[in-house]
């Protein structure tokens, strides 16, 4: 649909001219009269998404009450920014976690701490709401992990939820490589 | 006590209307920048400023706060006296503009019967002080886009100046409140077809002498980020600021008046006020118009903006001024 | 490096000044941190030089230090806009060496999101295009705004299925991680009915438009020849008359089930690419609903889900996967040697490869056209930098 460059051919020119301007016009029109997408945030909330990827907390056991991290560190290996770093307290019955760090201002949000925890014990929340002018306040330990777990609404996401969807219905594949 | 000479008389009479005058156009100003961003940002399915006071009502005055403690920095190199010179070269012409024009009848600064040509002999010398930017700022981006307002600011005077001649030789007088006299029965604009054309052709010419979009090749935020006041911070640019705003109010008082009929309206015999109020109006609809246009292209090249002046436009005002004389003086003949 | 690009002001041949400018990393035009070294004689550029490298992050050497579990979602981060292709690469790359299968339904899926993704990346593209081209008080900004709303409805398809909207980490090695939810299918179905109707008022503002045809045609003109010389890839080869995409001659991840269109244009201006970046938008958005049609039950993968780091180990072998992503051809050449992580790890960029064309098509052109070829070509520096 080429068409000689401006200047050539004159009533030509003008003709086109006019017509583009009007249906240009026409469209910009028509958005001054739509309403605008603006979303009022912070005064309306948003809505957020089941599988929203928000900040991560720790979580306690609905039942029993315990925390439910037993300190196993794989979030720690998997992490692929390393940003948490966690030490196993060994006792009786179960292992739990003597230290639990996590750095939020590196964190990806990939999910896949989340992906590999046994005990559904690290989670995503639905939320990150968590703006700070010290990024100090952002180096997350247990207990404010385990703080922002009961404070937002937890996304849909756990280890063994994920694990369960992506795992095929017969237990392992041979599909190439040992695992 | 002794009266004064009548010179002093009209000069401190002259002196408050002048200062009454630019402080309402001052104030205007600001709130037409709110206007305009508003306007956009319903264009663009987003609403405008809305924090800043009652739906975004005081945002013209935190702006214009801001701008006035901000610090005043000149580049190094600068050319001092030229760069420091080169807003109030810039503001002064757009203001004066106001000078001739008639807000109603008898309600103007100075109504001279030459006002046209005064009006746009004065819009034409805002290229000096743009030109003195560009140049003082010691920036490879101003220059450039100096030297590309100055060109293309040149080409399109000439068919602005045609087109605003047609609603002159249709009222047969230079002056500016006989031409909006002549259009109490019907304005100009709906004088079908030249009339129409020359509006339009009206339009396209603001829309260059004012470097909007598509006709903005002096500020190409992309290319040049913002022209010839790159270097310009604080209470220069804001003055910078309020000149291009006022010369594009002024432009669409003018354009209301010349072919919208100024302060003619339902009740404009009543009192001068009805009629200023109503110029008022047709003022801020062909401002309206200018930016609807603006937030609705692209922008074109630079030697496409002057082909689309040299070989488009100005043989089309051309030609629209003879025509419009071709009648007048058919009627003429005519009638006696 | 042109030697007289480094003085400022000096007598070029002819007698006319050359001017040194700097569309310099920070530059509202430069489509993330590029540096391009231009001599202009007046308002015509008669040298370029391009300086990239300012968004290097070791890509390649992370691709040696992390696991097949862990880089996909760092893969998504060399080219931030299209982030399921990439990731897409490097995964069929493990999967290729060691030949994993990919279930039917997770290839689907991945079909889905990239064309999803395609879409998004359009709706970018046309936004920062226009936005470079008119202005970001004018219209551009209107038209920029307007693409960008498009792409949020996109978006939010993303965020109900993953949970990120630009990065996602959808893609395992031998699947995909994440399933559709509940009612998914019909949302999506209403979004891109959507973007279709809203691709019909763009191209009503663009198309005809006087202003954006003199801006676009005969501006920035590839040759055939070039192209094929260059290795260009994806819009801009298929701008320039040759039909080459790579879901066509090497179908991958079914592909082949669908039917869609590839455009072609011959003229190889910005126009040509515009053109064909339109039809792709609405051949994307054709597939996406065969692609619901007809998604098959089962799996999303062949392997069970990531449970620690080593898991996925992949056989002793080198391969190269390649994508068609929205930019050209993504690729992924993997070195294993069979253990967890890959021995070697490059990436072939689809903007890296574009971007050589510039000084053979720049040369010549004025100033305000620099800013249109740029657009047209659309870089992404994550991709050239990695």
């Amino acid at each position: 649909m080429a068409r000689p460059p401006l200047g050539e051919s004159f009533w030509r020119d003008l003709y086109e001219l006019v017509l583009s301007v009007g249906r240009t016009m026409k469209v910009t029109l028509i958005n001054l009269i739509r309403r605008p997408i603006t979303v009022h945030y912070p005064d309306r909330p948003r809505a957020y998404p089941d599988r929203y990827r928000g900040l991560l907390a720790l979580t306690y056991d609905k039942e029993t009450g315990e925390e439910n991290c037993i300190g196993c560190r794989l979030c720690e290996y998997i992490c692929p920014p390393q940003v948490i770093k966690v030490e196993m307290l060994k006792a009786e019955k179960r292992n739990f976690a003597k230290t639990f760090t996590l750095e939020l201002y590196a964190c990806e949000f990939c999910e896949l701490c989340v992906q590999v925890c046994p005990t559904d014990a690290i989670i995503m929340m639905k939320s990150f709401d968590m703006s700070t002018a010290d990024r100090r306040e952002l180096l997350l330990d247990k207990d404010r992990l385990h703080q922002i777990g009961l404070k937002f609404e937890p996304s849909w996401a756990t280890g063994n939820l994920l694990r369960d969807m992506q795992t095929p219905p017969k237990a392992v594949k041979a599909g190439g490589a040992p695992e | 006590m002794p009266a004064l000479p009548p010179l002093a008389t009209e000069a401190i009479h002259a002196f408050i209307v002048g200062f009454i005058v630019l402080n309402v156009i001052i104030g205007m100003v600001t709130y037409v920048t709110l206007l305009e961003r508003k306007f956009a940002a319903r264009m663009q399915s987003r609403i405008g400023p809305y924090r800043v006071g009652p739906h975004g009502l005081l945002q013209p005055i935190a702006d214009a706060l801001k701008l006035m403690m901000k610090e005043d920095v000149i580049p190094r190199q600068a050319d001092r006296s030229v760069y420091n010179l080169a807003p109030i070269v810039f503001l002064v012409p757009c203001m004066l503009i106001f000078a001739t024009l008639p807000f109603a009848p008898g309600l103007g600064v100075a109504d001279l019967n030459i006002g046209i040509l005064f009006f746009l002999a004065i819009s034409a010398m805002e290229i000096v002080g743009l030109f003195m930017g560009g140049w003082g700022s010691n920036n490879k981006y101003a220059l450039i886009s100096a030297m590309r307002a100055v060109n293309q600011i040149i080409s399109y005077d000439l068919p602005f100046i045609f087109v605003a001649l047609i609603p002159v030789v249709l009222a047969g007088s230079l002056r500016l409140s006989d031409i909006a006299a002549a259009q109490a029965g019907m304005p100009y604009v709906f004088w079908f077809p030249l009339g129409t054309l020359a509006f339009l052709a009206y339009i396209v010419a603001t829309l260059a002498a004012e470097n909007r979009v598509p006709f903005d090749i002096l500020e190409a935020e992309s290319e040049l980020i913002a022209g010839f006041r790159v270097e310009y911070s604080g209470m220069k640019f804001a003055l910078i600021q309020l000149g291009e705003y006022a010369h594009m109010i002024g432009t669409s008082f003018l354009g209301a008046l010349l072919f919208l009929g100024a302060w003619s309206g339902p009740w404009s015999d009543t009192s001068p006020w009805w009629g200023a109020t109503w110029f008022l109006l047709k003022a801020m609809f062909v401002f309206l118009l200018v930016t609807w246009i603006r937030w609705s292209f692209v922008r074109i090249r630079v030697d496409q903006i002057l082909a689309i002046s040299w070989k488009l436009l100005l043989p089309a005002s051309l030609v629209l001024l003879m025509a419009t004389a071709m009648v007048v003086a058919l009627r003429s003949t005519g009638n006696g | 490096m042109d030697p007289e690009a480094r003085k400022v002001i000096e007598l070029g041949y002819g007698g006319s000044e050359r001017l040194t400018m700097n569309m310099g990393p920070q530059h509202p035009s430069a489509h993330g941190v590029f540096r391009a070294i231009l001599s202009l004689e007046g308002e015509t550029v008669v040298g370029v030089d391009a300086v990239i490298g300012y968004l290097h992050r070791c890509h390649e050497k992370l691709g040696e230090s992390l696991t097949y579990t862990q880089y996909p979602s760092i893969a998504s981060k060399t080219d931030y806009v299209a982030a399921m292709c990439s990731e897409l690469a490097y995964v069929r790359a493990a999967e290729g060496i060691g030949k994993i299968e990919v279930p039917k339904r997770a290839q689907y899926l991945r079909v889905i999101v990239s064309e999803l993704q395609r879409v998004a990346s359009h709706c970018l593209w046309l936004g920062t295009w226009c936005l470079d081209m008119g202005g970001a008080l004018g219209g551009g900004a209107t038209v920029f705004l307007y693409c960008i709303r498009e792409r949020e409805w996109v978006l939010d398809l993303f965020e109900a299925l993953v949970g990120a909207r630009l990065l996602y980490g959808f893609h395992q090695v031998g699947g995909v991680r994440y399933d559709i939810p509940a009612g998914w299918s019909q949302k999506c179905r209403e979004t891109i009915a959507l973007v279709e109707r809203r691709l019909d008022e763009y191209e009503d503002m663009l198309e005809r438009n006087a202003f954006f045809q003199a801006r676009t045609q005969g501006v920035g003109t590839i040759s055939r020849e070039l192209a094929q010389t260059i290795g260009l890839s994806g819009p801009l080869i298929r701008g320039s008359g040759v039909s080459y995409d790579i879901r066509r001659l090497e179908p991958y991840s079914s592909y082949e089930d669908f039917d869609f269109k590839v455009p072609v244009e011959t003229a190889g201006d910005c126009y040509a690419r515009y053109r064909v970046r339109m039809v792709e938008f609405r051949e994307s958005i054709s597939i996406v609903r065969q692609a619901l049609d007809g998604l098959p039950e089962g799996p999303i993968s062949s392997r069970p889900g990531v449970k620690s780091v080593g898991q996925v180990r992949v056989a002793k072998g080198e391969g190269y996967a390649r994508v068609e992503g929205p930019r050209g051809e993504v690729g992924c050449y993997l070195i294993s040697d069979g253990g967890a992580k890959p021995y070697r790890m490059k990436w072939r960029g689809a903007s890296f490869s574009n971007l050589s064309v510039l000084p053979h098509i720049l040369i010549g052109t004025k100033v305000a056209d620099v800013v249109a070829i740029m657009g047209s070509v659309d870089p992404v520096f994550g991709e050239v930098d990695r």
